[in-house]
This record gives C-alpha cells, sequence and structure tokens, in this order.
C-alpha cells in the first residue's frame, strides 16, 4: 500500500516535468527555433531531470524511509537468492541463541528470581537446630508456639514436607497432587497476594467442618478452568472433606523452589493422621508417640521455619529465639550418648539465611550444572557467529562484482554497508524471533531432562526482563560479529573497487591476510568445536559410567511393586501381616519368569530412615559411628536383591515376635561399630545402654547402592519384619528375564491374593536408580546436542571456506594440471590446507578441554587422564569430519580443465 | 552526490524570496508549474528567471507545508498540466513575507542612503 502510493507519487512528478519541457520546447518552437535545436536547448536549460527529481522527492520528507523500504525490498531479494546461506544463517542463529535463552531462562528460575513478594530480602529461613538423626534445620510445634509467641510483631512461619495426596474431585479422575503443611500466617508473613477467593487466616488453624485449602494458581487453572471458578470446590484430600478458599498469586510457586506444591493446607492437618508428614525423633525410648498428634510432642521435629524480619533487627530477633530455644536444644541431646555431639548441638545459634541463597537444595544442585551449561552455550553461540562471519565473507567476495558495479553508479559506501548489514539485520531478527520460540520450547525440555524421575521439578518460566535483555544482546552481539565487522572489513580493504569486471573478480587472489583472517576464524571454531565434543564426551562417559556401575544389587533383573497398605485394613491387624507377606511371596515365587519375591519397609531407593544403633560393651561411641540407616525387610530379601550374605545367616521363619529379636547388618556399618571384628553375635540396641530391647546380630550382608548409584554406599541395619509387623511399602521381584515385562502377571497375582489391594506403581529397579541421574542426563544431552551443532556447523565453514578457495585458484590447479601435477595431488593440496588448520585449531582447543575437564571434574566420573581420552577421540572425529567436508571441493577443484585455464589466459 | 548539494545550496539560498514569489505568482488563480516560471521571468522583465531544479522543490514543499494545493487539469490545448492553487494558510503567508521583504528592503535601503553631513 505504501509502496504503492510512493510509486504513484514518483510517476506524477515525471509527467508534471515531461509538461514542463513540452511547454519550454513549444515556445521555443513558436518562437521560431528549429523542433531539434529547441529541444537540446529546452534540455539544456531544464538540467539534470533524475537529480531533479531525487531533489524534489526529498522535500516530501520520509526518503529515509523510502530507501529503506527499497533496501529492505533489495535485502530480502538478496537472501533469496541465497537460500543455502540463508537457511544456514537462521538456524545458526536460532540455534545459538535460543540455546542461550533456553539455558538462562532456567538459570534465571533456578538461581537469580526471588520470591514474587514485596521487599523478598526481608524474607528469610530461620535455622534454629538440627534435627538429630536427619540433620534437618526441623523443630517440634511446642518450641515454634514459643518461639513465634515470643516475637509477636515478627511473622514466623512454619511449614512441613506432607508428600503426594490422593485428591478426589466431582467428575474428576483421582489425581495425586503435592502439599504443604503452612501456619496460618504463611501467606500474610511472606507478603503473597491471592488470585482469586481468600489466603489463610488465623481462624483457620482450628477445623470447622471442613479443612480449607489454597490452590497455587496453574493447577487451579489445570483442574478448575480458572481461579475464579477454583474458589468454592469441595474435594476429599487422603479421604478428608476440604474447600477451596482461594488461590495464590499466579507468580507464586511456593517456598522451595523447584517443586511447588499444588496445594497448601495447615499445619493441623497432621493430628488427623491423613498426611504422610516427614519427621525425625528422638527415637524409640524418649515417650515419642508418632500415632498420637504431634502439637504437644516435643521429641518429634517436623517444622521448618521462615520468617520475614528487616535486617536491621535480624540479630537482636535472632539472639532472643536463642534464649527462648535453650530448652529445646536440651531436649535435642538426649538422642545421644556422645559428649562431643550433644556440646555441638548446645552450640548451634540460630540464624537467619536469605531465602534466596546457595543453601537451598535446588540451587545448590543446579548452580554449577546451569553455570556450565550456560558457558557451553555461550561457545555454541560463538563457534555460530564464527562460523557466519567466515561465510559472510565468502559470500561478499562472490558478490564483490555486484557490490563493486553499485560503487562504481555512486553508491556511497556508507550505503553499501548499509544495505549488507541490513540484509544480515533481517536474518538476525528473523532468526531470534525463531530463537525466542525454541529457547522457550528448550528450557520446557531441559527442565524435564533436569527432573528426575524420582522428582520432577516445575519452574516459574515466564519472560523476564533480563532474558529480552539477554536476547537483544545476543542479536546485536551476532549482528556486529558476522556482518559489521566482516562487512567493513571487506570494504574497506578496497576488494570492492578492484572488481570492476567479472574476469578480474575470477582473478583476484587473496591476499594473505585475508586468507589469515579466514583461517584463524575457522581454527577458532575448530577449538570451540573441539573443548564442545570432548565434554560431550565425557559427559556421556559419565553418565554410561553411573547407569552401569555396580550398585551391589542386581540392577538389571529387580522389579519393585509400591502397594498402598496404609489402610486400616492393614494397620490394625499387624498380627496377620507377616502370613499375609507370606502368602504374597509365595504366589509371586510361583509365577513364571520369577526367581524370587520378598517385601521390605523402604520402598526403593533414598528411603532415608536414619536410625542410631548401639553395640553392647562398646562405650565411647561418637555420634557418626552410631549413625546409620535402617531397613525392615521379609524373608528372602537379600536373595531377591542379589546382595550376598557375607558372614552368619539369613532372617528365617523361626524368627518370630516370640524369639530372640535379631539384626542383619551390612559390611559399612559392622566396621563402624566392630572395626574389623566378626560382629556375629554381638548384641545392639537403640539406646546407649541396652536393657530393654536388645538385637542378637545373626548375618553380615555386603555393602549396596540404596541411597542412589552415585551415593557411596550407606551403613544400613535390616531387622526382620516378621519380628516387627507392620505395613511394608514395597515388595521387590527378582526375575530371570527383563522384570519390566513381569509388571502385568506380578500385578495380576498381588489381586489374586489380595483383590482391594491398590498398586501405586510398579518399576525396574534401574529406572528407580536412573531416575536420579537428572543432572547427568541434562549434561551428556545437551553437551551431545552442541557437539553436534558444532561438528555441523565447522563441516558447513570447511566446505564454504575451501569451496570458495577453490573456486578462486582454479586457474592455477588448471596450469598445475597442464603441467603435469595428477588430480589426486591437487585434491591433497585443498585437503592438506584444511588439515592443518584443523591440526592448528586442535592444539589450542585440546588445552582449553583440558581446563574445562578440571572445572567440572565435579561433575565428571573418572580423572582427567581418563577424561583426556576424550578429548583424542574428539579430535579424531572433527579431523574426520572437518576432511570430509573438505571432499568435495577438492574434488571439484582436482577437476579444473587445464585446457579452459589456458584459453582464458 | 556533490550536485545534488549544488542545487540544494542553491534552494536554501533563494528559499525565502522564491516561496514569496512563486505564492505571489499564484495569487491570481490556479497555475501550472511552467507558468510560474514564465510569470516571474516576464514580470521581473526578463531579469530572475527561476530553475527548474529550484521551482519544483519549492512547490513541492511548500504543498507539503499546505500553502498551496494542487489538482491534474487540462490546458487550453487539451493537455493534462498540474495546476496549483493558494491555500487561505498560504496567502496568510505570502503577506506575512511580503511585509518582512518591505522591511528588509527598507531597512537595506536606510542602509545604503548616502548619510546627512553633520
Amino acid at each position: 500500500m505504501k509502496i504503492w502510493r510512493w510509486d504513484s507519487a514518483k510517476e506524477s512528478l515525471s509527467e508534471e516535468l515531461e509538461f514542463h519541457l513540452k511547454m519550454a520546447i513549444a515556445e521555443r518552437v513558436a518562437r521560431g527555433e528549429e523542433p531539434a535545436q529547441a529541444r537540446a536547448a529546452a534540455l539544456r536549460e531544464f538540467g539534470n531531470l533524475s537529480l531533479i527529481k531525487d531533489v524534489t522527492r526529498a522535500r516530501w520528507g520520509g526518503l529515509g524511509l523510502e530507501n529503506l523500504l527499497h533496501d529492505i525490498h533489495h535485502a530480502l531479494r538478496q537472501l533469496r537468492r541465497a537460500p543455502a546461506f540463508t537457511a544456514t544463517a537462521l538456524l545458526t542463529l536460532a540455534f545459538g541463541i535460543g540455546a542461550n535463552l533456553g539455558v538462562f531462562q532456567l538459570l534465571y528460575a533456578v538461581i537469580l528470581a526471588d520470591l514474587p513478594v514485596p521487599h523478598p530480602q526481608e524474607v528469610v529461613v530461620v535455622h534454629v537446630a538440627r534435627s538429630p538423626f536427619d540433620h534437618d534445620w526441623e523443630i517440634s510445634y511446642p518450641a515454634y508456639q514459643r518461639l513465634r509467641a515470643s516475637t509477636p510483631d515478627i511473622p514466623l512461619i512454619a511449614t512441613a514436607y506432607a508428600g503426594d495426596a490422593n485428591v478426589e474431585i466431582l467428575n474428576h479422575a483421582p489425581v495425586k497432587a503435592f502439599c504443604r503443611l503452612v501456619s496460618s500466617n504463611y501467606f500474610s508473613g511472606l507478603g503473597v497476594t491471592p488470585a482469586a477467593g481468600r489466603l489463610f487466616v488465623e481462624a483457620d488453624e482450628q477445623q470447622h467442618g471442613e479443612w480449607p485449602a489454597v490452590l497455587r494458581y496453574d493447577f487451579a487453572r489445570s483442574t478448575f478452568g480458572s481461579a475464579q471458578q477454583a474458589v468454592g470446590q469441595h474435594m476429599l484430600l487422603n479421604g478428608q472433606a476440604f474447600v477451596v478458599i482461594g488461590v495464590a498469586h499466579r507468580r507464586f510457586f511456593g517456598d522451595v523452589k523447584g517443586y511447588p506444591p499444588a496445594l497448601w493446607i495447615p499445619l493441623a492437618l497432621q493430628s488427623t493422621g491423613k498426611m504422610g508428614v516427614g519427621w525425625d525423633s528422638l527415637g524409640p525410648g524418649h515417650n515419642v508417640d508418632l500415632d498420637k498428634p504431634w502439637y504437644n510432642q516435643p521429641g518429634i521435629f517436623w517444622l521448618t521455619l521462615m520468617a520475614r524480619i528487616p535486617s536491621a533487627r535480624r540479630a537482636a530477633v535472632l539472639a532472643h529465639w536463642d534464649q527462648v530455644f535453650r530448652g529445646d536444644r536440651e531436649v535435642m541431646t538426649e538422642a545421644t550418648a556422645d559428649p562431643a555431639a550433644k556440646a555441638a548441638l548446645l552450640r548451634v545459634r540460630s540464624e537467619a539465611v536469605p531465602f534466596n541463597s546457595g543453601q537451598s537444595g535446588m540451587r545448590k544442585k543446579f548452580t554449577a550444572p546451569l553455570t556450565l551449561l550456560m558457558a557451553l552455550s555461550g561457545s555454541i553461540f560463538l563457534v555460530g557467529c564464527l562460523n557466519l562471519a567466515n561465510l559472510q565473507l565468502a559470500r561478499l567476495h562472490a558478490r564483490a562484482h555486484e557490490l563493486g558495479m553499485r560503487m562504481a553508479l555512486g553508491a556511497s559506501r556508507g550505503r553499501l554497508l548499509r544495505q549488507i548489514v541490513l540484509e544480515d539485520a533481517l536474518l538476525v531478527v528473523a532468526g531470534s524471533a525463531l530463537a525466542f520460540v525454541l529457547g522457550r520450547a528448550a528450557s520446557g525440555i531441559l527442565v524435564r531432562w533436569a527432573s528426575s524421575r524420582n522428582a520432577g521439578i516445575t519452574l516459574d518460566l515466564h519472560p523476564n526482563l533480563a532474558l529480552v535483555a539477554l536476547g537483544a544482546g545476543l542479536m546485536l552481539l551476532s549482528l556486529l560479529c558476522f556482518s559489521i565487522l566482516p562487512a567493513m572489513v571487506f570494504i574497506r580493504n578496497g576488494a570492492v573497487q578492484t572488481a570492476g569486471s567479472r574476469s578480474k573478480v575470477a582473478g583476484i587472489a587473496q591476499t594473505a591476510s585475508q586468507r589469515l583472517r579466514s583461517n584463524l576464524l575457522l581454527g577458532a571454531q575448530v577449538s570451540l568445536s573441539l573443548l564442545l565434543s570432548t565434554m560431550s564426551g565425557c559427559f556421556a562417559a559419565t553418565l554410561a559410567h553411573w547407569e552401569t556401575v555396580d550398585v551391589g544389587m542386581d540392577r538389571e533383573h529387580v522389579l519393585i511393586v509400591r502397594p498402598e497398605l496404609d489402610g486400616p485394613r492393614y494397620a490394625d491387624h499387624s498380627k496377620q501381616l507377616p502370613a499375609f507377606y507370606q502368602q504374597i511371596q509365595e504366589r509371586l515365587q510361583a509365577l513364571p519368569g520369577v526367581r524370587s519375591a520378598a517385601v521390605g519397609m523402604c520402598a526403593g531407593i533414598h528411603c532415608g530412615w536414619i536410625t542410631a544403633l548401639y553395640a553392647h560393651g562398646r562405650a565411647g561411641l561418637t555420634d557418626a559411628q552410631v549413625h546409620g540407616q535402617e531397613d525392615h525387610v521379609g524373608l528372602g530379601f537379600f536373595a531377591t536383591l542379589g546382595i550376598p550374605i557375607v558372614r552368619g545367616r539369613d532372617f528365617a521363619s523361626s524368627d518370630t515376635d516370640q524369639t530372640q529379636a535379631v539384626a542383619i547388618i551390612n559390611r559399612a556399618f559392622a566396621h563402624q561399630l566392630f572395626g574389623d571384628a566378626d560382629p556375629i553375635g554381638q548384641w545392639v540396641g537403640y539406646e546407649p545402654a541396652p536393657n530393654d530391647k536388645k538385637f542378637l546380630i545373626v548375618g553380615e550382608v555386603a555393602d549396596a547402592r540404596v541411597n542412589g548409584a552415585k551415593d557411596d554406599p550407606p551403613p544400613v541395619v535390616y531387622m526382620s519384619i516378621n519380628q516387627h509387623p507392620a505395613p511394608v511399602n514395597s515388595i521387590r521381584v527378582r526375575a530371570i528375564g527383563d522384570p519390566g515385562q513381569l509388571s502385568q502377571s506380578v500385578r495380576r497375582a498381588l489381586h489374586e491374593v489380595d483383590p482391594s489391594m491398590d498398586i501405586d506403581e510398579i518399576v525396574p529397579l534401574a529406572t528407580d536408580l536412573d531416575g536420579d541421574l537428572g543432572t547427568e542426563k541434562l549434561l551428556a544431552r545437551l553437551a551431545g546436542i552442541y557437539a553436534s551443532l558444532t561438528l555441523l556447523l565447522v563441516g558447513i565453514g570447511f566446505y564454504g571456506v575451501m569451496s570458495s578457495r577453490a573456486t578462486r585458484r582454479k586457474n592455477e590447479f588448471g596450469i598445475r594440471l597442464a603441467l603435469g601435477a595428477t588430480r589426486h595431488r591437487i585434491q591433497m593440496l585443498v585437503v592438506g590446507q584444511t588439515v592443518r588448520i584443523l591440526l592448528a585449531g586442535i592444539v589450542p582447543g585440546a588445552i582449553l578441554s583440558i581446563l574445562a575437564v578440571r572445572a567440572a571434574s565435579h561433575f565428571l566420573y573418572g580423572s582427567v587422564s581418563t577424561n583426556s581420552l576424550a578429548i583424542i577421540a574428539a579430535s579424531l572425529v572433527l579431523l574426520f569430519a572437518g576432511s570430509i567436508a573438505t571432499l568435495i571441493p577438492a574434488q571439484r577443484a582436482a577437476l579444473a580443465d587445464p585446457l579452459e585455464t589456458l584459453r582464458s589466459e | 552526490m556533490a550536485d545534488s548539494a549544488k542545487y540544494q545550496n542553491r534552494i536554501e539560498l533563494l528559499q525565502g524570496t522564491l516561496d514569496m514569489l512563486v505564492l505571489h505568482a499564484l495569487l491570481r488563480g490556479p497555475v501550472h508549474g511552467y507558468a510560474i516560471a514564465q510569470v516571474i521571468r516576464s514580470r521581473s522583465g526578463e531579469v530572475l528567471t527561476v530553475e527548474t531544479g529550484s521551482l519544483y522543490p519549492a512547490l513541492h514543499r511548500l504543498e507539503r507545508q499546505r500553502w498551496v494545493k494542487s489538482e491534474w487539469k487540462l490546458t487550453e490545448s487539451k493537455q493534462r498540466a498540474k495546476y496549483y492553487q493558494l491555500t487561505v494558510l498560504g496567502k496568510k503567508q505570502l503577506t506575512t513575507d511580503h511585509q518582512r521583504w518591505l522591511q528588509l528592503v527598507r531597512a537595506i535601503g536606510a542602509v545604503m542612503e548616502p548619510e546627512a553631513q553633520p
């Protein structure tokens, strides 16, 4: 539309000026001049027609715009004419910038983002005391009440982990949703506003009929359609009646980064016993009853604290809390007999940790990997820019004729530069648009990769100002690198002027400095590519190592079944459980393809049941020596998991609650308690002086990595589930072949034994173990993608540069051939050049890689020297890829026709 | 480049006066560009020739400033030509320009008059 108006205005101006000329001629003719003479005189008088048009058009204003439109038109035509370059540039920019944006989005969400509340710097996590077994910063409810009452003007917030709950809503399929127990001042203290309805108030701490729940925005939207519609809805949470009173602000993802709850519910829910709340306690024999409500038990530690304290008052408030808490600290020391540990517990002082400090789990875990990924993403962006710069130089050389022509016709250098840069700016804008889309998708995928199967991560991935700024910065940087600088270098060198005719272009020898420049660019790409390939190799090897490392269990053949045996049907009839377990075991072992089956209290890896075991007759054991993990297992457990019994015996059917309580410990625990002495026949107990409950150690088993493949085998003590009957959390099945194929028949068999048994999930042990390797998978996959991309870029780079050089040296090759060089020799000439550049790039690349491997050694399995093997492998791959990419231009060069050369010379 | 600069300089130089002359030429009714040049030349006794390179840029600028408006019409010899016409704004501008011109002429005249001897 715009362009049409300009065009019609231009025509109108031409017509006006033509009319003027006609009138002038007509007048001269009327005065009696010869028509031809009259015309010549009039034209002379008139002056330069096109210049007058230009100057007149300039009066219209907006000539700059017209030029710009023209230039854009021209640029689009140029880009269409070079589809290979355009596509390469677009994809390079999209990936180069997109990768950075995707990783940065994650980095921002994990490391930089603050709580979306007013004055987030005032919100602190309060550390008062470490619980005796789990060493978590958790305290009891009575202690929390005392602290909160002692500083009424400071909102002291308590929260507790509550795991997943079954959510049942009318007309919806039941779902599992992550819940968090919070004190009534949680939202008001943090400063979170509702998106709909209201948030908790003090009155919500008592139950009046239905329990109140606050939903997370995304959960409310996906379940009820919108935040407004969610308010007032009723639901059942593990069978308890709830009403949704409100939805939190859409940006509020809870106080634990990466793991936002779907619902927040009042702390008082604990007393219903319906929520699986995380806890630590003084342990058996300390007047602790987990089945009774916890609000009046000072020996159960389950609350983590947060507060909003202005920084000026922080020290005074913390000192005050320390005084109030003194009594509770003494309660905590009852858990240990080690005087040093007692003193250490008493020495702890309260501290306020900024919410967004490196101590939060997510940040601690991902800061280093994400920083590393950001560096790798930066490198791929750099490789992309270098590659494009080189292609750009080659392309400008190819266009020298056109550009020279335009300069000869009067285009200014500035105009040419503008034209070239505009072309690339269009590319950058289009590429960046792609990059934003790609980056958004990528951050979602990255979160999925980083999520381990065992703990899905959810992050706030809304675009933010920092992200947009980074995107814009990268756009400008890429434009500078691959367009403005090459174009300026090219035009300044005057390559354009010399390029008057096509024959001259073909004859232009590249100057030594030009060759050096493009060789340097290629070499730098090779170095960075080697770095990325090496890292990718190291990460892949690390992942493969953890996926196959010997975990001390039969990783490939064990199936884990997670039944739900929480109901009163099981818990209230514990006497019948041993017979029930025996029935399950017999039924499962009768299945074809099953070697053995056994039950266990721990649901799988990461059981985290921490305990303290005192050996009879060995006084002076330190806290570190007595701490270990505990599990209660059924008959045949060790055979099912493939954990060998080293000494003594397995549990037997003769071990019942009527006979002597026995225990089996693993090598690590035995070593901790007894050194190299034989543990069989030793007595152990939960108390420093074992009196009421003693266990006789009857067996010792080998160590196993029950906390995950990457964690060292912990010290573990196993008790017999038949001597302490309770509902178990897992049934393990050892298959002869692939355990995954057994899941259907196992499920059927279990339902034959107990038709009403709920089964949570059935997973192979290998899947459970690999579910832990989120970080490793993220690094290996992303580095793999980066490495392949850069290899491709390096390939394209060599192909592009060598092609244009081969074309330029066509005459030379012709002459060489005419003088008797073989075609093979010509090929080698071209390939040899590539190999020299590759080697020159590999040397600094190898140094860079060694430094990077050193810096990343924390994430890598194996020593720097083993990882150096990856450098050699990556170098070989690069050499291969570079040479392959050069083969086609080399082939073409070798086919130069000597006759054609001789004719043209 | 250099040529176009030359033209532009001339326009700058003449601008104030040329505008006034062009606007004045339009006082008697709509005329086309060629006629404007003719009117100025003949009324100045062939002293002032307005070059096309100055005239048309000036006309298009005046149109942009809304001091003149234009329309395509047929001449007596049935040819299409672009006729320019004064607007109300243009008339006002002409009056101010004329006033200022007279002031300038008077002022320059006063300077150039031989001074009375004391």
